[in-house]
């Protein structure tokens, strides 16, 4: 029997798995008691493969539901097909909504120009439902990278009145999913090297160009960004609240934790997937951003050894990571440059400032970007002056915690054997 | 320096404080999962299969009796009473808890270790040969140095966020003992007239693309060595490829940019670099370091009792004759202590063992341990009129196995056992391996063998460099393992070639067997080692043993 509290159980369950992989989280979660009946549900999609495959392994006798909403793209179809040969998955279910629905919803099969949502339900939404009644639980692909309503997915997310979705590849990054093709030698989608990162019904998906969201080229044009499957039992709800730019956000105190700061959390070059077009690092234009019109809420900061400081001047000249560190030479008259992180862990610009130093620039170096207070003593040694935050992080890491690295001319090793 | 005085112990507490913040600061919301995951890596914890696991450096490989004893506390009271010495002169503590590691770096500070850098796109553990200041053919102690560069890259603020991982080896013998031409740095000490240098390489690396490194400056004057390894990472660090970790390591940018534009940069760089270190090498450094460094105060007692023990106990002959490696001093000898007996794991040392360890190394071995690169612990200096005690004392403690260099002294990552990155399993290969060796009793009969398992394409087990290499791979869900012949990490720098087909698991054992028959049928004498027999006569009738079915149809038609 399964227990009435649906929201406890998913909790309980997402305190059990924190702190596993994909793969264990699928495993245990087929042999947890507490699911009880439980099937995936695959699109077979661009990355469907890495779900199913996980799934052969582990318990192949797991059903698998695949909506054919008979819009689908014929490669789609021969995907399928070519997937459930190399696997040995035992009891895959092709789901169709009723040939007498259709006919008296959609007869023309027009139904998706005058309406999207309808259209999905029809021949998506309601089919999977229907079968998703025997289930208590069901496997989801969905992952936090693929942003918008899915930034807060945990491993287990109830689905009122009763039934758990499980999605073991919520913290994957796109490198994650990427790899695990790779290394298990699992085929592609053919739509995905032809720029489809994610693929639906044959009419409502096109392709994405570079520098555009995966997901960019479902229902394109449109408000719409999900299906609606994955709202059965309940309207959009983000397990971790994640609004956009809380105008007063108070600290997060407690789990759940904020995934990535709010905004456009920007990616390390290293999560990039290949196939999918890289999600571009928001970049602070320093200059608009010291405006006076900039409401004091969002406003950026500037960290110094002493505290926060409103921005105040605007830089001369921006390094961006990828500077020639030959051609530096016009920079050294400048009185301020900003030095550019687009990504944590991308240290090129502390390189960059200790160049500038030993060139002998002697004006401000300014950093800009995505360095944390952790970073904060990193950037004083190789010669950068001030970090500009955003008014996000300035919140989550308030100004004690920049402090507690404005001593970082102790330990300095480095300094010590270059004098 | 940190592991000695006063102030090094406070540095290691103040980072161990600096991590426990971090974990209170990750708990309340201060920082990201994205974030904490680089701070948690560079302080040396992994998420692992089964738990979170503790990197711990062994710099250079050498440890004292009172650390070794510090590690065998951590092992009993935080983890399961063992812990797992790597090929990279690391200790792997792998079942620990996230809320125990800030106390762990704690004791670790205690006895003036610790785990930074072990982990993360950062400046990694130096390593060297574990023989240094002991070997017979050393130029110079390569110690001091290797401590000058652990100091110097610990915390470096502009080289904590590297395109990837980058590792430093210096070797001081005229044998290279600590695989320089497979890391992002390697150095070798050299003597030109009476001035002491380096010959430094770049871009090796095994992994998923094992490259042999290049020498990118014959001869360093030994004065110039930090702002010249500073080049060299700053040229990476603006360089190396950031889009896609699998090409992102120096050897890639290397490869791919070519040496000459690499070495252009360098010494461009190295003119400015020169000038900011312009006192040189920090010579008042570098003397309290080589006094840190001096070898013992040797001893001269009576050997006689060595020359009869050799007589009257074969077994302690032959295991002198595998696990003694030539020392400098006469009348001394390196021992190697494997940790490859029957049914053990490759590199896994138990609390009692390290104990056990540190007591010998007191009472017989001028208090000196080094952990080696292939996961054995060395004892460097051993007077002759010690072994025979020694080895008793090791024999009673099931730590006497003479296979030091045979074959069933096995090189093995953790794989899949405790490795969320393995594909296949490589401890139950190894042992496997061993037993069916042990079973045939053809361990002194081969010789000198080097064999080496990964479990995933990361080749922690360093499987090219093995004279026989065995790489674990998930084909399908299935394990699947593929035979590399040829490579060698000692003598003249080679990386294995695949043989073929991959095996499955169960068929591993029965085709090395095939290959251990074809090579004792094909050596022209006993003294042909298995890699020089396959130099000599070429893969192809040893590929013919692994492949029976494929020789056999070739001849059928």
């Amino acid at each position: 029997m399964i227990a009435p509290d649906l929201e406890t159980r998913a909790a309980r369950l997402n305190a059990r798995y924190r702190n596993h992989a994909a793969v264990q989280v699928l495993r245990h979660a087929l042999a947890d008691p507490e699911l009880g009946r439980v099937a995936l549900v695959s699109s077979f999609g661009a990355e469907s493969v890495v779900l199913l495959h996980m799934l052969s392994v582990a318990a192949p006798d797991t059903p698998v539901l695949f909506v054919d909403t008979r819009m689908l793209f014929p490669e789609t179809l021969e995907y399928q097909r070519q997937i459930a040969a190399a696997l040995p998955l035992t009891d895959i279910r092709v789901i169709r909504a009723d040939d007498a629905a259709l006919a008296e919803a959609d007869p023309d099969g027009r139904l998706h120009q005058r309406d999207t949502d309808a259209c999905c339900d029809l021949r998506k939404v309601v089919p999977l439902e229907r079968a998703l009644s025997g289930f208590d639980a069901w496997i989801t692909g969905r992952k936090r990278f693929q942003g918008g309503e899915r930034s807060g997915l945990d491993f287990f997310e109830p689905e009122p009145p009763l039934r758990l979705r499980v999605n073991p590849l919520a913290h994957w990054r796109p490198q994650d999913v990427a790899e695990y093709m790779e290394e298990n030698a699992l085929p592609r989608h053919p739509l995905v090297a032809r720029g489809y990162p994610s693929i639906g019904c044959a009419p409502c998906t096109s392709a994405v160009k570079a520098g555009e969201d995966p997901r960019a080229g479902r229902w394109r044009g449109a408000e719409k960004t999900e299906c609606g499957i994955h709202f059965i039992g309940g309207k959009p709800r983000p397990v971790a609240p994640l609004p956009a730019e809380p105008v007063s956000a108070p600290r997060p105190s407690a789990a759940p934790l904020p995934l990535r700061g709010a905004g456009p959390g920007p990616l390390s070059k290293d999560d990039e997937m290949t196939t999918a077009a890289p999600t571009a690092p928001a970049r602070q234009p320093a200059a608009a951003a010291a405006g006076p019109a900039a409401a004091p809420a969002d406003a950026p900061v500037l960290v110094r050894d002493d505290g926060f400081h409103p921005v105040d001047t605007a830089p001369d000249v921006a390094l961006p990571p990828d500077s020639d560190p030959a051609a530096l030479a016009p920079c050294l008259g400048a009185s301020l440059v900003a030095v550019e992180f687009p990504a944590m862990t991308d240290g090129r610009g502390f390189t960059l400032a200790r160049l500038l130093r030993e060139q002998g620039f002697s004006g401000r170096i300014r950093a800009t970007g995505a360095l944390i207070a952790d970073q904060y003593a990193m950037a004083r040694r190789v010669g950068i002056d001030e970090v500009q935050i955003p008014a996000e992080l300035a919140r989550r890491q308030p100004q004690e915690q920049w402090l507690a690295r404005a001593d970082w001319q102790d330990w300095d090793h480095r300094s010590r054997l270059a004098g | 320096m940190f592991d000695a005085a006063t102030d090094g112990r406070s540095y290691l507490r103040h980072r161990a404080a600096q991590f426990r913040a971090q974990v209170a600061r990750r708990i309340d919301g201060s920082l990201t999962e994205d974030e904490f995951r680089p701070l948690r890596l560079m302080n040396g914890v992994y998420l692992q299969l089964h738990a979170y696991m503790l990197r711990v450096a062994i710099p250079y490989g050498t440890i004292s009796p009172a650390q070794m004893r510090g590690l065998a506390r951590i092992a009993e009271r935080w983890d399961r009473g063992y812990g797992h010495f790597t090929t990279r002169q690391n200790i792997q503590f792998h079942w620990a808890a996230l809320v125990d590691i800030p106390d762990m770096l704690d004791a670790l500070a205690d006895v003036g270790l610790h785990a930074i850098q072990t982990s993360g796109n950062t400046v990694r553990n130096v390593t060297t040969d574990a023989f240094a200041g002991a070997a017979a053919d050393e130029i110079e102690d390569p110690r001091p140095w290797a401590e000058l560069l652990r100091y110097w890259s610990t915390d470096h603020a502009e080289f904590q966020f590297l395109p990837r991982k980058f590792k430093i080896a210096i070797s001081g013998g005229e044998r290279d003992r600590a695989v320089i031409p497979a890391h992002d740095i390697g150095l070798r000490l050299r003597r030109q007239g009476r001035e002491v240098g380096f010959e430094v390489w770049i871009g090796g690396g095994l992994g998923r693309t094992p490259l042999i490194g290049k020498v990118v400056r014959d001869f360093l004057p030994a004065a110039d060595l930090l702002p010249y390894i500073e080049s060299i990472l700053a040229a990476y660090n603006l360089s190396g490829r950031r889009d896609n970790k699998y090409k992102a390591r120096l050897k890639i940018t290397v490869a791919e940019r070519g040496l000459e534009v690499l070495r252009e940069e360098i010494e461009a760089e190295f003119l400015r670099r020169k000038a900011v270190f312009s006192s040189g090498a920090p010579e008042a450094l570098l003397d309290e370091l080589r006094a840190r460094f001096a070898a013992p105060r040797f001893r001269a007692p009576d050997d006689t009792g060595y020359e009869i023990a050799l007589a009257a106990n074969p077994s302690f002959r032959a295991w002198s004759d595998t696990n003694l490696s030539p020392h400098r001093q006469p009348g001394h000898a390196s021992v190697t202590v494997t940790l490859k007996a029957p049914d053990m794991t490759p590199g896994d040392c138990t609390a009692a063992q390290m104990r056990l360890l540190a007591d010998l190394a007191e009472r017989h071995a001028y208090s000196d341990l080094r952990i080696a690169h292939d996961q054995n612990i060395v004892l460097p200096h051993v007077h002759r009129s010690e072994l025979p005690a020694l080895y008793a004392a090791l024999r009673d403690a099931g730590l006497a196995t003479a296979n030091k260099g045979r074959i069933t002294d096995i090189i093995s990552c953790p794989g899949m056992d405790f490795c969320t990155l393995a594909t296949a399993r490589s401890i139950p290969i190894a042992r496997e391996l061993a037993d069916y060796v042990r079973a045939r009793d053809l361990e002194d009969d081969i010789g000198p063998f080097d064999l080496r398992i990964s479990g995933c394409i990361n080749a922690c087990g360093h499987h090219h460099l093995g004279h026989v290499g065995i790489l674990g791979l998930d084909r399908a869900g299935v394990e699947n393992y593929q035979i590399t012949l040829g490579g060698d990490g000692y003598e003249i720098p080679s990386i294995g070639e695949r043989a073929g087909a991959g095996f499955p698991y169960d068929q591993v054992v029965p085709a090395i067997g095939r290959l251990i028959d074809a090579y004792l049928g094909l050596r022209d004498a006993p003294e042909e080692r298995f890699i020089d027999a396959l130099r000599r006569l070429g893969a192809a009738p040893f590929r013919a043993a692994l492949y029976p079915e494929a020789a056999d149809g070739k001849a059928a038609k």
